[in-house]
């Protein structure tokens, strides 16, 4: 199929955008890289007044390190993230990930901001930025505000952004020394979105800091923050993953479709946090392994 | 096999078409709009039975641009009895009353915008009184929901004839086979095994949607149409029409893929219709997304039992087959009889029962694909041979040897095995596997195993092909043929062959495209009957050719042997460049109908499609994931005419089949498609292939077939599926029986068989 008509403007400015947006309202759309909007237009499931084409904001893309903190404008696009040298030293988290997305005809195009304000439960970087603790920065008609990544993913495609804000750019703590991450994920074919996966990272070499975030499983990104607990509370030994597991009932929502049953995605859950903790902390939990994905 | 060199047989000559497709100069349907061309979008049913109340088009007529909204009661007047379909006239040009299926066509919008029409649709509502529907074919050979109220054989097959009129059923037909006497053999077997295993609903996803054009006019029909059988649609749109053929045109350029999906009727009838009733072309392409509403691949249960001795002889062998053919018949009657009497298997058995039923369902109707069933009884009769051998502590490839069918014996049906290449095709994939080596297993999560199949396909038969090879003035050739080049390479393999017999160059043919004013009759491109069947009559017809310029060379008096060039003969003859050598052949295999109870028949089948397969296997028993490591493919195809087309035939065949068996499956919820776009139905992609992917054929000749070729299309589709389930098998040591061949299906066996169930079930 095809999209149904719509308006578009390609705006040279934020300021541009936001009174496009401002202009329009719920009728309006911001259009990054394409790669989610694009196809839901298409299959009709969308149907906006106008696109607000934001690729020709210059800065907004860019990645730059100041103050032990990496910013990542919306517009980056996830083929550079996967390019990037001071993002493979400082957010190496993000560059394992990124690789996972779909093919490289769409890490060309799609975007970081894009993915975070698409919120599909079963992509890879909104659950990144919640192990990492990113801040959201956005912007509306009063200004500039941040958002706590945790407070960011609402619900299935819902997230904090107003529909007059814009996603411009993401803040992340550049990584300390000593600071470990694992990421797994589980697909039918190559280059899908995920059926489960998890992305975790320990700001030090113990489970204190331990942040373990999941795609895939329920209909947002979730924190596991009872595991995470038991694993403070236990350590990462057998009884520590144990107990971490047994927790996951609580932190998590799995649900069915297509791809798996809500059973097998709690199943997967529990063999995806043991894999990350054998990672993490190979010493107590044993060397890691080979995935079939 | 001692052949002299040749500069065309069993040279890999590089596709004729080649650089046209590559620099995107190749013509397709899709492409043609002729002056005045509207475009009909297809309202369709949202539930899968019901008595249609109302139809209310009115808002879609009122859009501006909409030029007219048809329905079953305006093609009447164009065409008063408006049912096709190649085995039973059950398929109404829209729907007629009822609906038997959700996504059934029910109206179409003509616009002259393609976009307009598709908003009109939109503004399309239908009420319906529903009706109970039947999805599974069991249930529908016993259910009280009849998908249709009599049955209705077309005349063409003169071994439907039985069931015309028949009311009560949703069987479409029933195929018998009886060889000896199974009962005594099971009671005199040392073991007996039974099992039950099935096939899902796959769809063929050629790249180029189904698309046809309509142009009616003056009494005179042209059809440009995406079709893999030309002749049988002029046939079928006669008759619809009650015009002689020679009023009905059709045209067929290149195809962006078939795989049986666009053979007999799909949008010809319609388009046909909707171009009488609106007076001017009409052109209807599908989306992606519709084409799993058009025609797709039979699910299939089907119960193996067999008898087999200590020694590892199987004495006696039954098969129930039930094909859930949708709501159409389409060709699906074809399919259960061809399939059927090959579904015990290449296999040597004294006493063998067979039973294979075509249903009615309430799902998209079924037909062809690549395969005709071969792949889906070979799902289960190879698992089967892997459970006996298992059972039996028997090696499973001298199970199967010791059993195999050998050139000379009679098959099921009592014909006589000929050129049919099963152990050699066999034992090179256990070659290729290293069987004879111990594999590696594993001990920990992650397990390894490997396994085989085997099988064999019988022919559609009796079918014609007829060539023509036109030469003309200056010794240049033409050669008409109605064989569709869909990327199969069938322009030059045929080429090729006609050089052989005229000693020119295969490139210095042209192949003209199907035109029926213009190509003589061909029964169609399907079945892995063209180099055969084609092969033999360009072959025959390129010789009738040579015949004649000797008849020429002798009237113009000249010494035999004398070998003046064509050029100078015509010119003799004619006194300037002018004239044509036109030979011309057609070609009809042997055949002998099978017997209406006991199946036999002593030419079943032209030749054999053979073909195995051998994978090797890694599971992580904690996810049920696992990785296709090697894949080997080992196919009969006689003479490879073309050794490059082989492989990519071998190849592409190998990878369709690895989709059916590992990802793809049309999934329903209560009649309804939840999965009809490439999003959610998955196909393999490149990075899906395994990383070993061998593809080979073995060192053999078909007889009878043209310079020793038979059909290589299909040959990789019968035995993957099993190859793969058996080394999940032997890797894992559990048995999936239903396709598609998940990691949950996986996960959860390995649960039931270690007694630990999924928390929260
Ligand atoms: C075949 C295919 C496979 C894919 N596989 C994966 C995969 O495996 N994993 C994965 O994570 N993704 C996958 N994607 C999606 C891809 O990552 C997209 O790029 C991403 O989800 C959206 O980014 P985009 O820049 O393309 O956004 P767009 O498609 O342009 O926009 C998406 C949504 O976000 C909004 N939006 C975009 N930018 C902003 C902004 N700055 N502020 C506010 N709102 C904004 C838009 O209005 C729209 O609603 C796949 C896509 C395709 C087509």
């Amino acid at each position: 199929m095809k999209a149904p008509d719509f308006d578009y403007v390609r705006v040279r400015s934020l300021d541009e955008a936001l009174a496009a947006l401002a202009a329009h309202g719920e009728g309006a759309r911001i259009l990054a890289g394409g790669q989610s909007l694009v196809p839901a237009l298409n299959l009709r499931l969308l149907a906006p007044e106008i696109l607000v084409d934001i690729g020709g904001i210059a800065d907004l893309s860019g990645i730059a390190l100041a103050d032990g903190t990496i910013r990542i404008g919306a517009m980056t696009r996830h083929a550079d993230l996967e390019r990037s040298p001071e993002i493979a030293r400082h957010v190496p988290l993000l560059a394992r990930a990124v690789r996972e997305i779909g093919h490289p005809a769409i890490r060309n195009r799609g975007t970081i901001g894009g993915s975070l304000a698409h919120a599909d439960p079963a992509s890879e970087l909104p659950a990144c930025v919640l192990a990492l603790e990113a801040r959201i920065v956005a912007r509306g008609p009063s200004g500039e505000r941040t958002i706590a990544a945790s407070d960011f993913f609402r619900g299935l495609y819902e997230t904090a952004l107003g529909p007059d804000e814009i996603l411009v750019r993401i803040e992340i703590p550049a990584a300390a020394a000593g600071e470990r991450f694992a990421f797994h994920e589980l697909a039918r074919r190559h280059g899908d979105y995920a059926m489960a996966g998890i992305a975790a990272l320990a700001r030090d070499t113990g489970a204190a800091t331990l942040r373990i975030a999941y795609f895939g499983i329920g209909s947002r990104p979730m924190l596991a923050a009872g595991a995470a607990a038991a694993l403070r509370d236990h350590g990462a030994s057998e009884a520590g993953a144990a107990a971490a597991v047994r927790a996951l009932g609580a932190d998590l929502e799995p649900q069915s479709d297509l791809q798996a049953s809500a059973a097998l995605r709690m199943h997967l859950a529990g063999v995806l946090l043991r894999r990350a903790l054998k990672d993490l902390f190979p010493d107590a939990a044993g060397g890691r392994e080979e995935e079939i994905a | 096999m001692a052949r002299t060199a040749s500069r065309n047989i069993g040279q890999s000559i590089p596709r004729l078409e080649a650089r046209e497709k590559v620099t995107g100069r190749a013509e397709y349907v899709h492409h043609l709009r002729l002056p005045g061309m509207l475009y009909g979008k297809i309202f369709r049913s949202t539930v899968p039975h019901a008595r249609i109340k109302s139809v209310d088009v009115s808002a879609a007529q009122a859009l501006e641009g909409v030029y007219r909204v048809v329905t079953i009661d305006d093609i009447r007047e164009a065409i008063p009895h408006p049912y096709y379909g190649p085995a039973f006239h059950d398929q109404p040009i829209l729907a007629d009353g009822k609906v038997r299926f959700a996504g059934e066509p029910v109206a179409v919008v003509l616009a002259a915008d393609p976009h307009i029409a598709q908003e009109a649709v939109g503004l399309i509502s239908a009420e319906y009184e529903e009706l109970p529907a039947v999805f599974d074919e069991v249930e529908a050979m016993s259910s009280d929901v009849l998908v249709h109220d009599v049955l209705k054989p077309a005349a063409t097959f003169p071994d439907l004839k039985h069931l015309a009129g028949r009311t009560g059923t949703n069987v479409a037909l029933d195929y018998h086979l009886l060889r000896g006497d199974p009962e005594a053999g099971f009671a005199a077997a040392d073991h007996v095994f039974e099992h039950t295993y099935r096939s899902q609903q796959v769809m063929h996803i050629p790249m180029e949607p189904f698309v046809s054009v309509a142009d009616a006019a003056d009494g005179r029909l042209t059809l440009h149409t995406a079709s893999q059988s030309p002749s049988f649609v002029r046939i079928e749109i006669a008759r619809l029409l009650g015009w002689p053929e020679n009023r009905v045109r059709v045209k067929v350029p290149y195809l962006g893929g078939g795989f049986g999906g666009k053979l007999y009727i799909k949008l010809e009838a319609l388009v046909t219709a909707l171009s009488l009733v609106a007076r001017r072309p009409v052109k209807v392409a599908l989306t992606m997304e519709e084409q799993f509403f058009m025609v797709t691949r039979h699910p299939c249960t089907f119960t193996i039992k067999s008898g087999v001795n200590k020694d590892g002889t199987i004495v006696a062998r039954t098969c129930k087959v039930v094909w859930n053919g949708g709501a159409y018949a389409d060709i699906g009657p074809r399919v259960t009889q061809k399939a059927g009497f090959t579904s015990a298997g290449p296999y040597d058995i004294e006493n063998v029962e067979i039973h294979s039923y075509a249903v009615y369902t309430n799902r998209p109707p079924c037909g062809a694909l690549r395969g005709f069933g071969a792949p889906q009884t070979a799902w289960a009769y190879e698992c089967h041979m892997d459970e006996i051998a298992e059972a039996l502590g028997m090696d499973k490839v001298a199970f199967r040897r010791k059993n195999l069918l050998q050139n000379g014996r009679p098959q099921a049906t009592g014909t006589i095995v000929q050129d049919a290449a099963l152990e050699q095709a066999l034992d090179q994939v256990a070659d290729r596997l290293n069987w004879n080596e111990p594999l590696d297993r594993g001990d920990g999560r992650i397990r390894r195993g490997r396994g085989i199949a085997v099988g064999f396909k019988g022919i559609t038969a009796p079918t014609t092909s007829v060539a023509i090879v036109n030469l003309y003035a200056d010794g240049s050739c033409g050669l008409y043929i109605s064989t569709v080049e869909m990327g199969q390479g069938s322009d030059t393999v045929m080429a090729q062959i006609a050089a052989e017999v005229l000693d020119m160059d295969a490139a210095a043919i042209k192949v003209v495209h199907p035109d029926t004013d213009v190509t003589p009759y061909d029964m169609g491109t399907l079945g892995s009957r063209s180099t055969f069947h084609m092969g033999t009559a360009v072959r025959l017809a390129a010789e009738d050719a040579r015949k004649k310029i000797a008849e020429l060379a002798r009237e113009l008096g000249l010494p035999e042997g004398s070998n003046l060039p064509l050029p100078e003969l015509f010119r003799r003859k004619y006194g300037m460049q002018a004239g044509n050598i036109i030979g011309t052949a057609s070609f009809i295999p042997k055949y002998e109908k099978p017997d209406a109870e006991t199946g036999h028949s002593r030419n079943a089948t032209p030749f054999w499609g053979v073909g195995a397969s051998g994978a090797e296997v890694e599971v992580d028993t904690e996810t049920g994931h696992y990785r296709i490591t090697k894949l080997v493919n080992v196919a009969d195809v006689g003479t490879a005419l073309n050794p490059k087309l082989v492989q990519v035939q071998l190849s592409g065949a190998g990878i369709m089949q690895l989709g059916f068996t590992t990802t793809e499956e049309m999934v329903y919820r209560d009649g309804q498609l939840t999965n009809g776009s490439l999003a959610d139905y998955k196909i393999p992609t490149l990075l899906d292939i395994p990383p070993e992917f061998i593809n080979e054929h073995v060192d053999s000749e078909q007889k009878d077939g043209p310079f020793g070729g038979k059909g290589a299309g299909e040959s990789t589709t019968i035995a993957l599926s099993p190859a793969i389930g058996n080394a999940l098998f032997d890797a894992v040591g559990v048995r999936l029986t239903d396709l598609p061949l998940t990691p949950e299906k996986i996960f959860r066996a390995l649960c039931e068989a270690n007694g630990t169930p999924l928390a929260g079930e």
